[in-house]
C-alpha cells in the first residue's frame, strides 16, 4: 500500500481530526449543559419582582412596628375598610360605559350576540383587576369579595341588585394601565366591537366609587385560630 | 493504520486539556470545517486504497478544504445566505460516498 509514505502526514492529520472533534464535543457539551438564556432572563425578571414585594413588606413592617397601638390598629382598620368595600373610595381611574349593539341584528345569527351578557362584564372586570384596580363598581354597586355578576333575564344581577344596560363600570387604579388592558389587541373591547357592542372608556383623574350598601352577615362561618388546615 | 490512531488519540487527549472550547457564535463555521476534514480524512483513505494516495494533495486538501469552507459559511452568513446547510449536505454526500468506496474495495480485497 502507498499509505506507508504518507505516515506521519496522516498522524498529524488525525490528530488534528481528533482535536477539533474532541473540541466540538466539548462545546456542544457547554451549550447543552448551559441554561437557555431565555429562562435565564426569565428567572430574573421573577427575582427582581419578588426582592421588590420583599422589600415593600419589609416596609410595611417597619412602619407597622414603629407606632404605637393605637396608630396601629387604626392603620389595619382603615385597610380592612377599603379592602371590604365599607368606605366609598375615590382616585384616577376610569369609567367604562357598555351598551348593546346599536347594529341590526341580522337573519342568520343569533341575537343573542348583540346584546351584553354577564360574562362580557366578568371579562371587563376581570381585565381591569389583572391590570391593577384597587376599586371597582357596576352601575353603582361596588364589587367586595362576596360580590356576584350573574345573568337575571334581561338585567344582570351585581350585590343581589338588578340593573339594566347601558351598565356603567368604574374602576381606581393606573389610568394608563386600566386603558391599555381593556383596549389591548385581541383583548375585551376588540371581541365585543365584532357584534357592535358599544365600548367606552374614560380615563379621569378623579373616580368616585360608592361603598358597599348592604349589610355583611356571617351566618355559618366563624373565625379560626388555625393558621394551616390541620388533618 | 496505528500511526492514524495514535494521532487521533493524541489529538483527543489535547482537546480535553485544552480548557477553552469554541463560542457560540462560531460553532456553525466550526462544525462545517469539522465536516470538511472528515471528507479529507475519508477521502485519503479512499486514494490510498485506490493507490493514488500523494502526501501533499492530502495535506493540503486538509486545510485548504477546511478553511475554505468555515470561510464560505461566514461569508454566506455576513450576506444572508445559508450556505451552512449547503456545506453540510455537500461535505456528507461525499463522505458517504468516499464510505461507500471504501467498503467496496475492501470487500473486494478479501
Amino acid at each position: 500500500m502507498q499509505l506507508e509514505k504518507g505516515r506521519l502526514s496522516i498522524a498529524c492529520v488525525c490528530m488534528v481530526l481528533g482535536f477539533m472533534l474532541v473540541i466540538q464535543f466539548k462545546s456542544t457539551e457547554d451549550i447543552r449543559a448551559s441554561q437557555p438564556s431565555q429562562r435565564v432572563e426569565e428567572l430574573a425578571a421573577r427575582l427582581h419582582q419578588a426582592e421588590a414585594e420583599n422589600k415593600e413588606l419589609e416596609a410595611e413592617i417597619r412602619d407597622l412596628r414603629g407606632m404605637s397601638g393605637d396608630a396601629k390598629s387604626e392603620k389595619i382598620t382603615d385597610d380592612i375598610m377599603m379592602i371590604s368595600g365599607m368606605t366609598p373610595l375615590e382616585g384616577p381611574g376610569v369609567i367604562i360605559t357598555i351598551d348593546d349593539s346599536a347594529k341590526k341584528a341580522k337573519m342568520e345569527n343569533d341575537p343573542n350576540l348583540y346584546l351584553v351578557h354577564d360574562e362580557d362584564i366578568l371579562k371587563v372586570v376581570n381585565e381591569l383587576r389583572a391590570a391593577g384596580a384597587e376599586a371597582l363598581s357596576i352601575n353603582g354597586q361596588r364589587l367586595t369579595a362576596n360580590s356576584e355578576i350573574r345573568c337575571a333575564g334581561p338585567t344582570i344581577s351585581v350585590n343581589n341588585v338588578r340593573s339594566a344596560p347601558p351598565f356603567e363600570i368604574r374602576a381606581i387604579g393606573d389610568k394608563d394601565n386600566l386603558v391599555n388592558s381593556i383596549n389591548m389587541r385581541g383583548g375585551v373591547a376588540d371581541s365585543l366591537k365584532v357584534w357592535g357592542i358599544n365600548l367606552t372608556i374614560q380615563p379621569l383623574d378623579n373616580v368616585w366609587i360608592p361603598a358597599y350598601k348592604a349589610t355583611t352577615k356571617y351566618k355559618l362561618a366563624t373565625t379560626s385560630s388555625k393558621e394551616e388546615e390541620t388533618k | 493504520m496505528i500511526y492514524a490512531v495514535v494521532g487521533l488519540l493524541v489529538g483527543g487527549t489535547l482537546g480535553f486539556l485544552v480548557p477553552f472550547g469554541i463560542p457560540a457564535g462560531y460553532s456553525s463555521l466550526f462544525s462545517v470545517a469539522l465536516m470538511a476534514c472528515m471528507d479529507s480524512v475519508f477521502g485519503g483513505i479512499k486514494a490510498a486504497c485506490s493507490g493514488t494516495f500523494d502526501d501533499k494533495i492530502f495535506i493540503s486538501g486538509f486545510f485548504t478544504n477546511s478553511l475554505m469552507a468555515a470561510f464560505l459559511v461566514y461569508v454566506g452568513d455576513r450576506l444572508g445566505i445559508d450556505l451552512y446547510y449547503v456545506a453540510l449536505l455537500a461535505f456528507g454526500l461525499r463522505i458517504f460516498n468516499n464510505l461507500g468506496f471504501i467498503r467496496q474495495h475492501l470487500l473486494k480485497k478479501h
